[in-house]
């Protein structure tokens, strides 16, 4: 008799590259609607508070674009702090 | 995930379309889950005329499953989500599929598998919700690839507190729905 199909348990790792890959590109936002500006998101990587950025990190887990953004603005500061810029 | 596509529009109607009854619970259950569940199916189907159908049919069917034995359903929500998913997931593995040769031609993305990703799709989204401010911002730290002494000395807490405040929450959410 076949074995019944299990399904494979979903470790931490795989989860936030599947979440990285999946918030990159599922909520394009064309018209890029209720994206906060720049600076806010620079704002909330360097200095992350939830009294001045609930809405900017809320809008993060619906938006691509500034997800992305969100990504790219932490790799760069975490650069600037290995180099010790 | 709410936010990416305009779900206000949707009204729940509290009989599905072969006249079945919605139970009330099941109905604001229908309604909290309405911003996830329109997201997730637009992104599948397209079309919001069919994604309330969808959810109106599973709100029936789970209202007839709470009313022949409540204690089997624990998580109104997080249970509707998860019979509504798995039916959009049902509905688009029938729906004939159409591509153009440079589509077939790219690599496949895994989100965009809905079979294969569901469940990770679910979790993720539950996760999302349940993570306070400064867990989220752990998560998005990880996923940016700090290590948890760099995400730590961020929120002024040893390496091994964040990993464990954010475990913690993907462990409960785990737990609750089973995955």
């Amino acid at each position: 008799m076949a074995e019944p199909k299990r399904r494979k348990d979903i470790n931490e790792e795989e989860f936030f590259g599947f979440a990285k890959s999946y918030l990159s590109e599922a909520f394009p936002n064309p018209q890029r609607l209720g994206c906060p500006p720049d600076s806010e998101l620079i704002s909330m990587a360097e200095h992350p508070n939830e009294a001045a950025h609930p809405i900017v990190s809320q809008h993060l887990t619906c938006c691509s674009p500034c997800f992305s953004r969100y990504m790219e603005i932490l790799a760069n500061l975490r650069r600037r702090k290995e180099t010790g810029q | 995930m709410a936010g990416a596509v305009p779900s206000s529009s949707l009204r729940i109607s509290p009989v599905d379309r072969r006249g079945r009854k919605i139970d009330p619970a099941v109905l604001a259950a229908a309604e909290e889950i309405l911003p996830r569940a329109v997201a997730h199916g637009t992104k599948l189907l397209g079309d919001l005329a069919v994604i309330a159908n969808l959810l109106e049919e599973t709100a029936a069917v789970v209202s007839r499953r709470l009313q022949s034995d409540p204690s089997l359903i624990l998580n109104l929500p997080g249970y509707l989500l998860i019979c509504f998913v798995r039916k959009v997931n049902r509905v688009k593995s029938r729906q004939v599929v159409t591509v153009s040769v440079s589509q077939a031609a790219q690599p496949n993305v895994a989100w965009a598998d809905p079979s294969e990703q569901l469940y990770t799709k679910i979790l993720l989204d539950e996760f999302l919700v349940r993570c306070d401010f400064i867990t989220r911002d752990m998560a998005s730290r990880r996923m940016a690839g700090y290590s948890w002494e760099e995400i730590g000395r961020v929120h002024g807490m040893s390496g091994h507190a964040a990993e464990i405040r954010v475990r913690y929450v993907f462990q409960q959410v785990r737990g609750k729905l089973k995955i």
